[in-house]
């Protein structure tokens, strides 16, 4: 029908065809979402000492990863938010358990819009009928949720709080519904909270029941198994720790 | 014999079930086929020109047989070498008249070129008038016009039968008269064979030279002979 | 402009176009076989493949990870053979053009339906094969219609997210398209590059949706004509 237009197509479409074609050997890293500035900043250092290698990082949430790796993408690392998603990726074989090792801690904080002037001095100031909305993470998908599920089961609060719960499908909503005081209070990690900076307000920072821990390990049948190792070993350097620390992270 | 067609199809078509039954021959250069809308008129043109697959009968034409279910003939409408005016004439509407005239003339997977016309295209325009329209497209065309060049455009890969549906029934009744008798002289002038399908009396007053009465999917016999 | 702009950009530039070149294809074959050929069926392939357009995209990603991984069905063969889309651009293809298919086949078989059977019954008699009667006919009569419907899937795929980042990841520079690359910057918290993407995507769409307008508009007086 008419040709210059589809030429004109077929022309774009070489010149595109150079962008982002695959390259074997390059180490692909997937990480939960909520490590992205940390990891982006160690994957620099590592191919600073390992020059040659090209670090690919693959950031999404914990689970939407799990499904990645256990359908067989094509990943070398896992790096997840929480010890679940790792157990479900171990109970389904799709990571080598011996390499498997906890890098990173975080802890749970209590976030509130910077206006708010009422006091959190414990996790029961809560149930003041000031706080009529409460959001934090779906527990069915995202860690940060599951953690904060079992912090409020662990105080009796669980049940009184339910009715006011606003689920988000991941931390950023939650930090966006505090920010914008479309909430009141929010539950969310110490480092998430950081990245938001002065437009929320820590109101309270959790001892956690079990501490929170990033797991990480080689996915099994990674086609650069040494090299995914000494990736984690990087990250569990002096170097590694330095800057995870950089951006609010625990120790493990 | 240059016309001997025997055809049968039923049409199990829920609100209106019609049995189609039709045969008949004809040596005439002009026949007419008569009838009221509905009575299988246009079902018996689509049956000889390979558009509808009759369940059981046979057509043939100047000889060659192009349909016959007990042999288990049955060639595709485009190999039937028959020429087919529809009642709105069904021009093509993104291609100029010249296209329109020239279309059958090439049957590859190429529209034929606007600018670089057949030699049997040019000659089929200028019989019937239609060469300074040849840019045109067919929606600026008047309804006269449009009937010309689907001639045209039927006769050009030089059919050995032409079929009309009811050929004047889009044009205003002083045009009809003119082009009737323009028609007969075509007829006689190329010796081609016609079959004309019609309501109107005076089309039959004006083409018949043989005329044959359908109603309810049958033949009534010949209402006139020539 | 920087990398991490216009990586992405071209990225999603690639991949739309893919996408939209395939669906013309596929989507013009079905559509007009299935205005053709009618059969009882008809209606169920139809609303078979309408789907993409009901299920959320992160299920119809969730789905082709489960195909096409190097566990799954196809996956598992395309491996053999040395091929595997997750996490390559060739997945965020597959991602797109599944999402958009409904767009292109829609209107390519409202396009189709609407050719006057006469004129193709007209080309039979003239003389021609199924294939040409389609190309020199019932294609160029449905071709407003088709790119219209090309148009909207060009669109969508420019914007495919759920079932991209799914199947392709989130690769920088690799299969990190604009629609993830904006999901990235805010899961990083960078509100400012966000807003650059977000601009980008928003002015890429419009300009392509204009220049796609233009190309056709070019046309119309002498198809009205």
């Amino acid at each position: 029908m008419r040709a210059p237009l589809f030429r004109r197509f077929a022309a774009l479409a070489v010149a595109l065809a150079a962008i982002g074609t695959a390259r074997a050997d390059d180490l692909v890293v997937s990480a939960a979402s909520s490590l992205t500035n940390a990891f982006q900043s160690i994957a620099k250092g590592y191919e600073a000492a390992h020059p040659g290698t090209h670090v690919v990082l693959n950031f999404a949430s914990s689970d939407t990863l799990l499904r990645q790796i256990v359908n067989g993408a094509p990943a070398d690392v896992y790096a997840s938010a929480d010890q679940v998603a790792m157990d479900r990726a171990q109970s389904q074989g799709a990571i080598v358990p011996g390499t498997r090792v906890d890098f990173a801690g975080n802890q749970l904080v209590v976030i509130v819009p910077v206006g708010t002037r009422t006091r959190v001095a414990a996790l029961g100031d809560l149930t003041d009928p000031e706080f009529r909305r409460i959001t934090w993470g779906d527990p069915a998908s995202v860690p940060v949720g599951r953690y904060t599920q079992r912090v409020l089961q662990d105080a009796g609060l669980a049940a009184r709080l339910a009715p006011r719960a606003v689920l988000a499908q991941n931390v950023r909503q939650c930090l966006d519904y505090v920010e914008r005081d479309e909430v009141d209070a929010g539950f969310v990690y110490a480092t998430d909270a950081a990245i938001a900076g002065s437009k929320v307000k820590v109101a309270l920072r959790l001892p956690s029941p079990t501490p929170i821990t990033y797991p990480i390990a080689v996915v099994a049948g990674s086609r650069h198994a040494a090299q995914a190792q000494a990736f984690i070993d990087y990250v569990r350097s002096a170097a590694g720790r330095q800057q995870l620390a950089s951006y609010g992270f625990l120790a493990p | 014999m240059r016309l001997d067609i025997a055809i049968q199809r039923h049409l199990d078509d829920p609100q209106r079930p019609f049995a189609l039954d039709v045969a008949f021959r004809s040596n005439v250069g002009r026949l007419v086929l008569f009838g009221p809308s509905g009575a299988g008129k246009s079902l018996t043109l689509r049956a000889i020109a390979g558009l509808l697959r009759p369940d059981r009968g046979h057509v043939t034409v100047s000889g060659r047989t192009l349909f016959d279910d007990f042999r288990g003939v049955d060639v595709p409408a485009r190999e039937r070498h028959v020429g087919y005016v529809f009642q709105d004439y069904a021009l093509f509407p993104h291609l100029t008249v010249a296209q329109n005239v020239a279309f059958g003339l090439r049957t590859g997977l190429c529209n034929p070129s606007r600018r670089r016309l057949p030699d049997a295209a040019r000659h089929w325009m200028e019989v019937f008038e239609i060469d300074d329209l040849a840019g045109r497209h067919p929606s600026q065309l008047s309804g006269g016009q449009r009937q010309r060049v689907a001639l045209a455009r039927a006769l050009a890969p030089e059919p050995q039968l032409l079929l009309l549906d009811e050929p004047f029934a889009a044009l205003d009744t002083a045009l009809r008269s003119r082009l009737r008798d323009s028609l007969v002289a075509l007829q006689e002038r190329l010796g081609l064979q016609m079959l004309v399908i019609t309501h109107d009396p005076a089309d039959v007053e004006a083409l018949g030279q043989q005329v044959l009465e359908i109603r309810d999917g049958r033949i009534h016999g010949d209402a006139r002979s020539g | 402009m920087r990398p991490e702009i216009w990586q992405p950009l071209l990225l999603s530039l690639k991949v739309a176009l893919w996408a939209t070149g395939i669906n013309l294809v596929l989507g013009v074959a079905v559509a007009y076989g299935l205005s053709r050929w009618r059969s009882r069926f008809n209606a169920t392939v139809d609303a078979l493949l309408t789907l993409p357009l009901v299920l959320p995209p992160t299920v119809l990603g969730y789905y082709l990870l489960v195909l096409l991984g190097r566990r799954g069905v196809i996956g598992g063969w395309l491996d053999d053979l040395g091929l595997n889309p997750v996490f390559t651009w060739q997945g965020a293809v597959i991602a797109a053009t599944l999402a958009a298919f409904p767009l292109v086949h829609k209107a390519a078989r409202a396009a189709f339906e609407g050719v006057d059977a006469q004129l193709e019954d007209a080309a039979r008699v003239l003389g021609l094969k199924p294939l040409a009667v389609f190309v020199r006919v019932s294609l160029p009569l449905a071709a407003r219609g088709i790119v219209a419907g090309a148009l909207l899937a060009f669109a969508r795929a420019l914007g495919e997210f759920g079932a991209t980042l799914m199947i392709a990841g989130n690769l920088p520079g690799r299969t990190q398209t604009l629609s993830v690359a904006i999901y990235s910057a805010i899961e990083a918290g960078d509100d400012a590059g966000a807003n650059v993407l977000v601009l980008v995507a928003s002015a890429t769409c419009v300009v392509a949706l204009l220049v796609a307008s233009r190309l056709t508009r070019e046309r119309t007086p002498r198809r009205a004509a």
